[in-house]
This record gives structure tokens, C-alpha cells and sequence, in this order.
């Protein structure tokens, strides 16, 4: 019997190393394995000179000033570390919070204990095509609010937050803003320094980096406002101690090096590629577009397969990873909290699959998932247990 | 001792024992630095540094920085980001508000035309040249690093292969020698880009001392310490005698007549004029005013006996034009107070380095604009 041909399509969830990464990696294992923090000698110098290129190559891709990156495990500890530090590290009477309903749960659990210590945490709503109202977000400062915390683009529906509008807000009101930008970041254009923003998050495993390794954006002048949350040697300008991931952060920025020069090319191939998936699963009846009408990220779908369970969809597109919403929830059966506030019911929420392509999908990969999809759709109406 | 004059003295005896060595040159700086761009140091494998590329905060790094470059055998450009408020190690030491751009070159002895032979090659001729470097911000890339010297007419020398860009780069060496500064041009083709900093050398200023009492003994002695090319003039052979000055002087006598045919007198000479002597002094002006194009002559002594020169002049017919006399200085230093012959040097030292600086001698406090001139700072774009 022939092995299932599995297609991966879930690139919002994790993306495979690109090989010139892993190659960039492979000699900070052994050869150049030295600790970036050793002042002594050349495996040390060596380490920090690799470090340095691929501080420079995040800070490229991001428009950011290479003193502004720093580099730690990945988007969640970033946000661990400058959520709850920028609220202890706060010594104003302000003490609010605005954030969004759609953020993904490392904002949304931060938030929660923040909560528990005294903040005053804003979910804003959004509109059923995953769009901010501006005129609430505005409306929602007070002089006591200290951050926004809003997503740059969303990892279920890839809707884009206009983050240069937001953080105009911001500004005028006085008001730190902070993006999770994991699902963005060398997929489309992104400017830290001209957008206004004052901290960003992002993960190098969803840009064909390695997992364990990612980079937060702190605007200058801003270090101090943030309480170190974890101690020790003082690397990262304290925020961030602990001995570098050199292999991993010399992938990060290979990884960053490689979405500039390609991100052009590679995000119309994508778009083109998914707003054609789309058109070929709507011939389907009953067949939405979840977030569509609003500007999203180029690779990314989310699609509602009206009155069919996902899980069985699912099981029925064996050669296809796709899934049901983002990868931390997806154990559970309950419905996305990002597609229910879009104002999908529970049974509409959990009909639908995200779709996520990537650098290596083929057309061929994308004509065969469509045929996939069709065919199980049909398959599942007719036969409906 | 100047600065490359030290670093190539440090380079000899390098090579005399066998000690490789780096070349650190400061060739970009946006925003504020102590040391501005062509500031250079050398270090060598066991650590030692001659000259500085900053006031001191940077040459820890860079040390290291260096010996990696001689390990790699790989010239190298690292960014150091002053401006870095949150960055206890660099930022807010100095208190300088610059991204500093610094290459690293390992010397090879062996080649004729390595870093320190072509910044030789600048300070033994004695004309304006263009020192050439070239580097890429991205810190990845080769680093062609210095590669040629180039004089007015576009002659190369020392080249050692400038590349493609050979032809824009002498354009461009050309406008920076007519404008006596320093030029950063970034060259843009496609998504390459390549800076060069054309950095213009001008030969040493030259100090001609006319008079050889024990004041210039000590006005001599404070300018060799920056650097000038001093000659030492006088008609007493028992003054003008080598054992009385600093070994770097130049002593000789003459009579007045004789002056001109042994000192260089061109836009970077300064004479001072301090025999004691009024018609040995009165003599030597007289020559000078034939010789057009001279900045500065300073003449020891009130401003009486300037009067009275101009009375003795004009009835010899001679009456310096008002270029003329913007060149002289009489009495001749700055009103710095000074009473003994040590402060009377120090404020001709300091109106000397003033004029040929261009400066105007006020206090820094008082200055509004940055202490360095903005243009020298200009960078200009040619897209191919």
C-alpha cells in the first residue's frame, strides 16, 4: 500500500525549518560553539559576532534600530516578560489595560493574571469580520490606561490590525502600545520605528526558523520602564538574562534575512494561491470565508463548512494538516474564541478549518487539497450521521 | 606625535618583531562622537593600542573586535550604537548621541599597499590627497576596506584595486579635494549598496619660527607636540643651533633674504615673526607680502610696532591688500591672558589652529550648533 501523500498546510501553526536556516545553524553546535558572554577568547568573540549579524538581520526586517531587538524563546515568553513587566515596573497611577477578544490566549492569559493583581483589563469586541472599531478603541482611554495590547495580525483568520492608525492613538492619548506580531512578521511589510509602536513579539519557528527561539522589539528609551520578571547574568540588557540560544538565534536571523529578500515574491505566489483555494471551495454550497472583506494576512484561510463538524472534515482529509483553530487550543472541543467573536455560532465555529500555506506548498499541493476538500464536503453532505 | 605618524612608528616595530597587527578606522559617525570619522588605532595580536577611535568607552570591544578580525583574517565592520540609552555597558557613559561606524583591517605586511602603507603614503607627500575606504553596512558582506590613495588630477596611488566603481570613486575624490573635506558617499545598485568615506589629508601644517630665542625654544616645544612640521629661522648661528630645540624641528640660519628659498611657504604654512629683531622682522614681511596667498603671519610684539611696520612699508611704497592684511596677525595670539613665554605660546598655538581651522576662537558653551562642522558630515547617494 502507497503512504499517504501528507500536505501541510497549517503554516500558522509552525513552519519547517528552511534548509539555508538549518544550514546557518549547524556550526554554532559544535565549531563555533562558543558563549556569546565570553570575553576571554575567540570561541566567545566568535559567538557574539554571530549574534550581532543576526540582531542585525531581525532589526532589518522588522525597521527597527539592531539595539532595539532582543532575542528570547519565542512570542509567549516575550509577552510574559513584558506584559506583567511593564504593569510592576509601573510606578504611575495608571493601571488599565486595553486589549482585544480576539488576541491569542499568551496576551489573553497574561491578562487574566494581571487582572488578579489589580489591573483593569478592556476586551474590545470586533466586528464579524474580525475588524477593531477605532472610535471604541479611542473611546476606551482613560488617563489612567497605561497600554494597548493588540495583535498585529490574527492567527486564526489572519485579519490585519492597522497598527500605524492604532498606535497614532496611542500617541496622541499618551499611551504605550504593544503588538503581538508572531503571525506577521516575514509575512508582510512591517515598519516598527515608522509604525509608532512601542513593543513587539514574534517567533522565529512561524518563518521557517527553529522553535525555542523568537525576538521581542522594545523602543528605545523604554528599557527601564520594564521590571525584569527573570534574573541572573544581565544578558539583553537584563531583560532577558540567561546564556543565549546562539544556534537558535543565528537561525532566527537567517530566518528574518531570508523573508526580506523573498517576502515580495513569496506573499503575492501565497495569495494568489490561497484567494484561489477560496474560490474553488466555494463552488461548494454553504461555504463562508471567515474574516474575508477585511485585509488579511496573504497565506492564511479560514473556512466555514456550513453543518459539517470540522472533526469530521478533518478525518476525512487524511493527506492534509489543517486544523481546527490555533494549535494551543485545538485539544479541546470547544469552539474558537476568536471565530465566536466574530459572532459565528458554536456549531458554525466549529465547522470550520484554518488553512494555512506555506514557502514550500506547490500548486500541485493546492489543487490536490482542493480536490480533497471538495470531495469530503460532498461526502459529508451526502451521508450526514 | 600625530596620530598616524604614532600608528605607523607602533606598525615598523610591529613588523621589526614579527607581531601582526589591525587596523581600526572610525569610518562613519551619525550624531555626536568624541572622535569623528578617520580617527584610527592600531592593535596588535598581544594587545597593545596606539591612537583611539573614541574617548575610551569603545576600545574594550573593539580590542576584541580586532584580534577576531586577525584570527578570521577578515576585514570587519562593527556599528556601536552610543545613542543606546538603555545599554549600561555603552550608552550614557559619554553621554555622545552617535551611531559609530568602525572597520577592522588585518595588515598584511607583505602587501606593499596594505592599510598603514597607503596612510604612509598620505602623510609622506606633501600635497592634499584622498585616502579611500570602502565598507558595506551590511555587516555581512566583504569589507573592501582602505584600498587607494588618489591626488588631485586622479592620479592613483598605492591602488590596490578599487573595483568597478574605480571611475565614480575618482570623480568623487576630485570633488572632495576641491572642497578640501572629507566626502561619505553611498553607492546604490539594485539592493547593493557600498559607502565610501573619501577622506581627504592634507600634508602637516608647517610652522615657521623666524627668531630662534629661548621663547620659541618653548613655543617650538608645545608645537611639536601637534604635530607640525616646524622650521626654525634665524640669523644668529648662536641661537639657530639643532642641541637648543626639539629633534623633529628643522634649525637653520639665514639671513632674511635667504628665508623664502628654504622654508615652504604655500596655504598651509604659518609664519610667525619673533626675532626681537624690527629690521630683521620688518625683512622678513617685506618678502612675505611678495608671496601671494599666505593665511597666516603672526608678529610678536604690541600693536605699535605693527603700525609702525605698515608706516615703513607704505613708504616704501608697499600697502598690503586687505587679503593681505587679513593674513596678518599683530600682535599675533589670542587674548588668553598670557604673561610668561609658555601662555604667550600656548595663545599663538591656539589662534593658529583656530585660523587654519576655519574656527572662530569663542567659548564651546556659547556655541549653539554641535562642536563639529555639520557639513563635513554630509552624505550624498549616487544610484547606478
Amino acid at each position: 500500500m502507497n503512504p499517504i501523500r501528507r500536505i501541510y498546510l497549517d503554516h500558522n501553526a509552525t513552519t519547517p525549518v528552511d534548509p539555508r536556516v538549518l544550514e546557518a545553524m549547524l556550526p554554532y553546535f559544535q565549531g563555533h560553539f562558543g558563549n556569546p558572554n565570553s570575553l576571554n577568547h575567540v570561541f566567545g568573540w566568535e559567538a557574539a559576532e554571530a549574534v550581532d549579524l543576526a540582531r542585525d538581520q531581525v532589526s532589518r526586517l522588522v525597521g527597527a534600530a539592531s539595539s532595539e531587538v532582543f532575542f528570547c524563546s519565542g512570542a509567549t515568553e516575550a509577552i510574559s516578560l513584558l506584559l506583567p513587566g511593564l504593569f510592576e515596573g509601573n510606578h504611575s497611577p495608571r493601571n488599565h489595560l486595553i486589549t482585544c477578544v480576539t488576541e491569542h490566549s499568551a496576551v489573553l492569559d497574561s491578562c487574566r493574571y494581571l487582572e488578579k493583581k489589580g489591573v483593569e483589563v478592556t476586551r474590545l469586541p470586533v466586528s464579524p469580520n474580525g475588524q477593531l472599531n477605532l472610535n471604541q478603541l479611542a473611546d476606551s482611554i482613560t488617563d489612567r490606561t497605561l497600554l494597548i495590547c493588540l495583535m498585529h495580525a490574527n492567527n486564526e483568520t489572519g485579519v490585519i490590525h492597522p497598527l500605524t492608525d492604532i498606535a497614532l492613538i496611542a500617541r496622541e492619548k499618551g499611551v504605550l502600545f504593544m503588538t503581538d506580531a508572531t503571525q506577521s512578521v516575514g509575512k508582510i511589510p512591517l515598519h516598527l520605528a515608522a509604525s509608532g509602536v512601542d513593543f513587539a513579539v514574534w517567533s522565529a519557528h512561524k518563518l521557517y526558523g527553529p522553535k525555542g527561539a523568537g525576538a521581542f522589539f522594545v523602543r528605545k528609551g523604554l528599557v527601564k520602564k520594564l521590571q525584569p520578571r527573570i534574573f541572573g547574568g544581565g544578558q539583553e540588557k537584563a531583560l532577558r538574562p540567561g546564556t543565549l540560544n546562539v544556534p537558535g538565534i543565528v537561525g532566527l536571523g537567517k530566518a528574518c534575512e531570508i523573508c526580506l529578500e523573498e517576502m515580495p515574491t513569496e506573499s503575492k505566489r501565497l495569495a494568489t494561491m490561497r484567494d484561489l483555494l477560496e474560490s474553488e471551495v466555494k463552488l461548494e454550497e454553504d461555504i463562508q470565508v471567515n474574516g474575508q472583506g477585511s485585509l488579511r494576512l496573504p497565506h492564511t484561510t479560514n473556512i466555514a463548512f456550513q453543518g459539517i463538524d470540522g472533526i469530521k472534515l478533518i478525518r476525512a482529509l487524511p493527506g492534509l494538516a489543517v486544523s481546527q483553530g490555533a494549535a494551543c487550543s485545538s485539544a479541546t472541543v470547544t469552539p474558537s474564541h476568536v471565530l465566536t467573536s466574530l459572532g459565528l455560532s458554536t456549531d458554525k465555529a466549529l465547522s470550520s478549518l484554518r488553512i494555512g500555506l506555506g514557502r514550500f506548498t506547490t500548486e500541485s499541493d493546492l489543487h490536490e487539497a482542493v480536490s480533497q476538500i471538495r470531495s469530503a464536503v460532498k461526502q459529508l453532505r451526502q451521508s450526514p450521521s | 606625535m600625530k596620530e598616524s605618524a604614532a600608528i605607523i612608528s607602533a606598525y615598523d616595530q610591529a613588523c621589526v618583531a614579527g607581531t601582526r597587527t589591525v587596523l581600526a578606522t572610525v569610518v562613519q559617525v551619525e550624531g555626536s562622537s568624541y572622535r569623528r570619522a578617520g580617527a584610527r588605532m592600531l592593535v596588535d595580536e598581544l594587545g597593545n593600542m596606539t591612537g583611539a577611535i573614541s574617548g575610551g568607552c569603545l576600545e574594550g570591544d573593539a580590542l576584541r573586535k580586532a584580534l577576531l578580525s586577525l584570527v578570521q583574517n577578515r576585514n570587519k565592520l562593527v556599528t556601536y550604537d552610543t545613542n543606546d540609552e538603555d545599554d549600561a555597558q555603552l550608552g550614557a557613559q559619554l553621554g555622545c548621541n552617535g551611531v559609530i561606524q568602525v572597520l577592522f583591517e588585518p595588515v598584511d605586511p607583505l602587501n606593499a599597499n596594505n592599510p598603514v602603507e597607503l596612510l604612509r603614503l598620505t602623510t609622506s607627500i606633501q600635497r592634499p590627497v584622498v585616502l579611500v575606504c570602502l565598507f558595506s553596512l551590511m555587516i555581512a558582506q566583504d569589507q573592501p576596506g582602505t584600498l587607494a590613495v588618489i591626488e588631485e588630477g586622479g592620479q592613483h596611488l598605492g591602488n590596490r584595486n578599487v573595483g568597478a566603481w574605480e571611475s565614480l570613486i575618482t570623480a568623487e575624490a576630485q570633488e572632495a579635494l576641491l572642497r578640501k573635506q572629507s566626502q561619505f558617499i553611498r553607492f546604490q545598485e539594485d539592493q547593493h549598496s557600498l559607502h565610501a568615506f573619501l577622506q581627504v589629508v592634507e600634508p602637516p601644517l608647517a610652522l615657521v619660527l623666524v627668531g630662534a630665542g629661548n621663547d620659541t625654544r618653548v613655543l617650538s616645544g608645545m608645537a611639536a607636540l601637534l604635530g607640525w612640521d616646524i622650521f626654525i629661522v634665524d640669523g644668529r648661528p648662536s641661537h639657530a643651533n639643532p642641541a637648543r630645540f626639539e629633534p623633529a624641528c628643522q634649525v637653520m640660519v639665514a639671513k632674511p633674504e635667504e628665508l623664502l628659498a628654504k622654508v615652504p611657504a604655500h596655504d598651509r604654512t604659518a609664519f610667525v615673526l619673533m626675532t626681537h629683531n624690527y629690521p630683521y622682522d620688518l625683512a622678513v614681511l617685506k618678502l612675505l607680502l611678495a608671496k601671494p596667498g599666505l593665511p597666516y603671519v603672526g608678529l610678536l610684539g604690541p600693536k605699535k610696532k605693527f603700525y609702525r611696520m605698515m608706516e615703513e612699508l607704505a613708504t616704501d611704497g608697499i600697502r598690503p591688500t586687505e587679503a593681505q592684511l587679513a593674513g596678518i596677525y599683530g600682535p599675533v595670539g589670542l587674548e588668553l591672558g598670557a604673561e610668561s613665554p609658555a601662555e604667550i605660546a600656548l595663545s599663538i598655538l591656539a589662534e593658529i589652529q583656530a585660523v587654519f581651522a576655519g574656527a572662530h576662537a569663542v567659548h564651546l558653551r556659547d556655541r549653539q550648533a554641535p562642536i563639529h562642522h555639520q557639513e563635513e558630515v554630509r552624505f550624498k547617494t549616487v544610484i547606478l
